[in-house]
């Protein structure tokens, strides 16, 4: 009787803490595109768009925009994929929230890893799927009788994307694992808990009021700052931001796959790009500052929610001072970052 | 549906080169800030081959000269660019001007020169809002139209419009466009404060190696490959072909500047050749506003009457200019034609991006710095259908008779 009550609590825990999770994180999560977009024009000497236009008011406008039939070669899949991706990016936040850390090992390296690796998937489906009029159906009559070049295999601008995401997640997403590895080789375990354990003692045994504030973030030792370098520039990566926004390159692919998402769906789009940049900030403040977003530990959950805004404004003003590389560049970087990855996991046995 | 054949590489007979895709772009797009479209044939990420086709807006601009009155048209000359407006009207003049050998006044001749060097440098700063906007970095570009805004302003001052000055007029320029001794000292003041921000500005993005890592190496084409391929203005010059019409413009005389040639032949080159322009054009800048001679600013001693065909070239921003037209007995334009310097970059372009990554081919064509709307021509419009259409070359004899 007492195990049935103690699952009931602990299951009726659970749906509370995901649900506050899930409605604070998205919320909140709407917001940082508008930070993001003001410390751009900032740097640009613009006055840039109000905070909450980016994020809150657009997703709201495209929730409401009349629904257009994207044109996909099998729509509904197309469509379901963006459900699929909020899914997958919602299960990654609430994996590291302490209440999942004991569910089926999820909240592990293991979890997190795999769920990234699953977001990726989704561009490749998604540019395989989407054929939008801009490129090869565009009824211009550019098929000439001079033409040096006829009977060629014409593809869409999205599926020279889904090429391209497969190339980075086959190498461009490599230092963002590496870097992910570093706190829990540093913490000798796969788990969430154990990693948070090793940085902040004192937060398992905290009261739901108390500030319990880590002693030895892995952040502030060597290793540990090698791997957050590697990791922020692998989540500029994860997030197809530039300087590593080949998939989406304005100037040749434009949106990439996602460039037949409108109306609702582009809505959904925007709302699971952000949960995603959310997510991962607030993993790198859990994994390498050792506080934990804690939906029944106000503290925990505010000062996550607070640095969580590092990684963005971080990467707004690398995107304002950056172009766009091309796999010139992109595999090179790629390396060097793998390399520092590699030293910071090794140096991190030590610790 | 692409049937089976087409989903297997075709293999060209005469190249005898394996493509495995084409990739096409445009002419909506939101890269490409002019109609047109790229079709790119690529094996994986190498642009093996390219192909640019225009005439995705056609104006009908050359057809609408015809049987105009000379000043009429001057005012439509200027209407074919807007980056490149004054010289569009400064060159319909000279045509009649050396057709029918009027004479300009020496002062006039240093304000034309003045207004085109004005327009030359907001031309470069155009382009370099759009190479960088193409490279992806928004904040280069966005520092590329601020600056942009102090010669947009003296154009402004100078003949009363940002865009359409007007300045020149047949015999000399318009009489408000005529420089103050107040004006004088503005210009002077503004080329002053531009050239200390513009100079940060070039060092910043040149000693960017992230930026530059994106221009380096790209987009090549030899000295001899740019004359082949006519590449004209800041385009050839990158690639080592010392050819400026301004040395050869007896306007251009009584000035001192450099031709600016770099050898490298590559994007960064050609982004580099048009930095170091500018300064050339401020050094013009500085000569025109202080020796400027004194007297009037117009010769109106003049009749329109029958002149032979004519044509006359100027160096643009981008390249060389052809404007070329007849009048006929009552002084009426006829058979007006204008060979913009992009029609002659185009194959330059499209050969530049061959070797070239698919995102760096479009740097590569943003790097001829293309204008393409101007050199597109003549659409017909039927007023009872509403509809436009073109006509087939046996039409148009049949309608117009050959032009002679």
């Amino acid at each position: 009787m007492s195990d049935l009550n103690t699952t009931l609590v602990f299951t009726a825990g659970l749906i509370a803490s995901s649900i506050i999770a899930i409605v604070v994180g998205m919320a909140y999560s709407l917001i940082l595109p508008g930070i993001e977009r003001k410390v751009q024009a900032r740097i640009q000497q613009r006055i840039g768009p109000p905070i909450l236009t980016p994020g809150w008011w657009s997703v709201l406008k495209f929730m409401y925009k009349s629904k257009t039939e994207p044109i996909a070669q099998m729509p509904r899949f197309y469509k379901s994929l963006v459900y699929f991706g909020i899914a997958i990016v919602a299960f990654l936040f609430l994996f590291t929230t302490p209440y999942w850390w004991s569910v089926l090992g999820w909240g592990s390296i293991l979890g997190i890893a795999g769920l990234l690796k699953l977001e990726e998937v989704l561009y490749v489906f998604m540019g395989s799927q989407s054929q939008s009029i801009l490129s090869a159906t565009m009824p211009v009559p550019d098929l000439a009788k001079g033409s040096k070049w006829v009977g060629i295999r014409r593809e869409f601008i999205e599926q020279h994307s889904a090429d391209r995401t497969l190339k980075m997640m086959a190498i461009g997403s490599i230092p963002m694992y590496l870097a992910l590895i570093v706190p829990f080789v540093a913490a000798r375990s796969v788990t969430l808990s154990n990693v948070v354990l090793v940085q902040n003692a004192g937060y398992h045994s905290a009261p739901w009021y108390g500030i319990p504030l880590p002693s030895s973030p892995i952040l502030f030792t060597l290793p540990g700052a090698l791997a957050a370098i590697v990791y922020f520039l692998g989540f500029i990566m994860i997030m197809n931001e530039k300087p590593f926004s080949i998939l989406k390159a304005k100037i040749d692919v434009i949106e990439g796959g996602v460039l037949e998402y409108a109306a609702n769906l582009r809505a959904g789009y925007y709302i699971m790009r952000n949960l995603l940049m959310f997510a991962l900030s607030s993993i790198f403040v859990t994994l390498f500052l050792g506080i934990p977003f804690d939906p029944f530990t106000p503290s925990m959950m505010l000062l996550n929610m607070l640095l969580s805004l590092i990684l963005p404004v971080a990467m707004s003003a690398l995107v304002a001072f950056s172009p766009i590389l091309t796999f010139r560049q992109i595999y090179p970087t790629t390396i060097g970052l793998s390399a520092l990855g590699v030293l910071a996991m090794i140096l991190s046995v030590s610790l | 549906m692409t049937s089976a054949m087409d989903q297997k590489s075709t293999q060209n007979k005469d190249a005898e080169k394996v493509i495995e895709k084409e990739l096409s772009f445009g002419p909506v797009h939101p890269a490409l800030i002019e109609p047109y479209r790229i079709r790119l044939f690529v094996n994986d990420e190498i642009v093996e081959d390219c192909e640019i086709n225009i005439n995705m807006a056609y104006r009908g601009i050359e057809k609408l000269f015809d049987g105009l009155p000379v000043e009429k048209a001057l005012l439509i000359a200027e209407r074919v660019c807007g980056i490149c407006s004054h010289v569009h009207a400064w060159n319909a003049v000279r045509v009649i001007e050396g057709g029918l050998g009027i004479h300009v006044p020496e002062r006039a001749d240093y304000i034309r020169v003045l207004t085109h060097e004005f327009q030359r440098i907001t031309s470069h700063l155009i382009f370099f809002g759009h190479a960088f906007e193409v490279v992806g970095h928004e904040t280069f570009a966005m520092r590329s139209f601020l600056l942009r805004e102090s010669f947009m302003d003296l154009l402004q001052y100078l003949g009363g419009n940002r865009v359409m000055p007007s300045v020149p007029i047949i015999g000399g320029i318009r009489p408000r466009a005529d420089l103050t001794e107040a004006l004088k000292k503005v210009i002077l003041e503004r080329c002053d404060q531009f050239e200390v921000k513009y100079a940060d500005y070039v060092r910043r993005a040149v000693e960017d190696p992230v930026v530059m890592s994106r221009l380096e190496g790209i987009g090549f084409m030899t000295k001899d490959e740019a004359i082949k391929w006519h590449a004209t203005g800041p385009t050839g010059r990158a690639s080592g072909w010392d050819y400026d019409l301004r040395k050869t413009m007896k306007e251009y005389k009584p000035f001192d500047f450099n031709v600016i040639v770099l050898p490298e032949g590559d994007t960064k080159a050609r982004v580099v050749a048009r930095a170091l322009e500018v300064l050339e054009c401020l050094k013009i800048i500085r000569q025109a506003v202080k020796n400027l001679p004194e007297g009037p600013v117009a010769n109106r001693d003049w009749t329109a009457k029958e002149m032979k065909y004519t044509e006359a070239y100027d160096e643009t921003y981008r390249g060389e200019l052809m404007h070329s037209y007849s009048l006929d007995q009552q002084g009426l334009v006829r058979n007006y034609k204008i060979r913009t310097p992009t029609i002659t970059n185009l194959a330059a372009m499209e050969q530049a991006c061959i070797g070239d990554h698919v995102t760096e081919a479009i740097l590569t064509i943003a790097s001829c710095d293309p204008c393409l709307t101007c050199c597109t021509r003549a659409e017909l419009v039927d007023n009872q259908t509403k509809r436009s259409r073109f006509m087939t070359e046996y039409e148009i004899v049949n309608k117009y008779g050959w032009r002679r």
